[in-house]
């Protein structure tokens, strides 16, 4: 028993002692944003957002001027063809689109493949070969930097070159942002 | 002779892309006081199914691994009623051809408590009469602590994902009847998942809201076979079926459509057992069906589990 006992008192030590490894237990709902300075370059909520150069998956160049022109906002949703990634692509697909394109432009950013062929292939393997998004092909992951996005993020810049949004896709939300850009 | 409980890795969840990490339950046999068991995971990503069920394959030139090392230890407080904890340590192996990942840290934790609804072995040799065929009930709790790290605290990205953020209660009713050398199971799971507040993601600060997942139901059929060798060692080989869905979960209120999903599974075990019942050894393979219509919005994998018991009575 006293092993056994020895093996428990380990098991709770091992929890115990686990500090940055740990989730936080008890989660806070308070706001901790931090104040942003307006009109600064960065990924943040009011900030501008940075320029990028990059191709698409047909092999067209496009950057963020480019990407702004003739439209009252772009957004980019950041994709690695996951099962959580087409449920938010597919929801919208489905129920945001509709309403929005053309004067809204919509973005996947791949950055998970290392080429625009391998881009392509998984856009079409993925069902989007038709979709109504312009797949970006990030290989090297400078978008996914500058804008210090991960699998879900979704983007949202007005044609004035400020994020607007910048965080995990939510409809709601995003409906509501795109709707201010109408 | 008790009985040895040794459930096929049925509910383990995990995702490279969406979290994981999850222990599966561990149950204590007759009679005995006390067991520890630590068993490692290899959990193979193939692909997912989207969310109308069509099987999609991962990416070209990908190869996406989670290792999970499950420390458990069961002890029992009377003659019916036991408890147990588990604690899995998990490693995100990630792949693609454009970016390569490899991260690790705790999973989430898993504490069971169990209510015995009999007070002998029930596992028979022959039937005599109508009581023999009375199955070992087990009544459990399982509660889900979100030890592992989650998309809401201080990661850098997804891949540092080892578990999914929430406190879940699980009730669950196992029955398993053996008349050697056969043994029937039925485990059948419902559990329910606590809302939170949610104030950053992925170590971003953002404006606050409240999200909870969704309702899982799991529902386990398994038969096996015990070959009796030397000296009363035994060794039983399970077949298990597995079906696992969870609800769609909500943020402050709206549908989270990324959330629901639906599993469907198979595994088979092979566990070797000293006379006594005191030391068990396992492998286990369990595989979910890389075809359309056999799961929605969930990945497809396959998953090794290496294990050993050790019992104290």
């Amino acid at each position: 028993m006293s092993f056994a006992r020895s093996i428990s008192y380990i098991f709770l030590l091992s929890i115990a002692s686990c500090g940055n490894i740990i989730d936080d237990l008890s989660p806070s709902g308070e706001d901790k944003r931090a104040s942003i300075e307006i009109g600064t370059e960065g990924f943040g909520v009011g900030q501008l957002a940075p320029d990028f150069t990059v191709s698409d998956s047909l092999g067209n160049e496009v950057t963020l001027s480019s990407a702004l022109t003739g439209s009252k906002g772009i957004v980019f949703y950041f994709t690695m063809w996951c099962p959580y990634c087409d449920s938010h692509q597919e929801n919208m697909q489905s129920y945001v689109i509709p309403d929005f394109s053309p004067d809204i432009k919509f973005y996947l950013v791949d950055y998970v493949n290392d080429s625009v062929e391998n881009c392509r292939a998984s856009q079409v393997s993925n069902g989007y070969g038709n979709a109504p998004f312009t797949v970006l092909a990030d290989t090297q992951q400078k978008i996914l930097t500058s804008f210090k996005a991960t699998m879900g993020t979704t983007i949202v810049i007005d044609s004035g070159g400020t994020v607007l949004m910048n965080e995990e896709y939510k409809k709601t939300k995003l409906l509501e942002i795109l709707g201010g850009l109408q | 002779m008790g009985a040895v409980l040794l459930f096929p890795a049925t509910d383990a969840i995990g995702a490279s892309c969406c979290g994981g990490g999850s222990a599966s339950s561990l149950v204590l046999p007759k009679f005995s006081d006390s067991m520890i068991d630590i068993s490692f995971d290899i959990e193979t990503y193939d692909g997912f199914w989207d969310q109308g069920g069509e099987y999609i394959p991962n990416p070209e030139g990908s190869d996406l691994m989670q290792y999970r090392l499950n420390s458990g230890y069961a002890r029992r407080f009377g003659s019916r009623w036991q408890g147990s904890a588990i604690l899995p340590y998990v490693w995100n192996r990630n792949n693609y051809t454009g970016i390569r990942s490899s991260t690790d840290g705790l999973g989430d934790a898993a504490f069971s408590f169990w209510y015995e609804a009999f007070d002998n072995v029930m596992c028979i040799w022959k039937v005599r009469s109508l009581e023999d065929l009375k199955p070992a009930a087990y009544f459990g709790l399982t509660l889900t602590v979100p030890t592992g790290l989650s998309p809401y605290d201080d990661i850098g990205n997804s891949f540092d994902v080892t578990g999914r953020g929430f406190y879940r209660l699980d009730g669950t009713v196992n029955m398993e009847k053996t008349i050697y050398p056969w043994t029937a199971g039925l485990l059948l799971s419902y559990g329910t998942h606590f809302e939170r507040a949610v104030n950053r993601e992925y170590g971003n600060y953002i404006k606050p809201y409240h999200k909870t997942l969704g309702d899982r139901r799991l529902a386990t059929i398994s038969a096996g076979y015990t070959y009796n060798l030397p000296m009363m060692n035994t060794i039983t080989a399970t077949a298990a079926y597995s079906y696992l869905d969870e609800a769609s979960g909500t943020i402050d209120g709206s549908e989270d459509p990324a959330t629901g999903f639906k599993k469907r599974s198979a595994s088979v075990t092979l566990a070797y057992a000293t006379m006594d019942k005191d030391k068990i050894y396992k492998i286990a393979w369990n595989k979910s069906i890389n075809s359309d219509g056999w799961g929605e919005n969930f990945p497809t994998t396959g998953i090794i589990t290496l294990g050993a018991s050790y019992v104290f009575r």
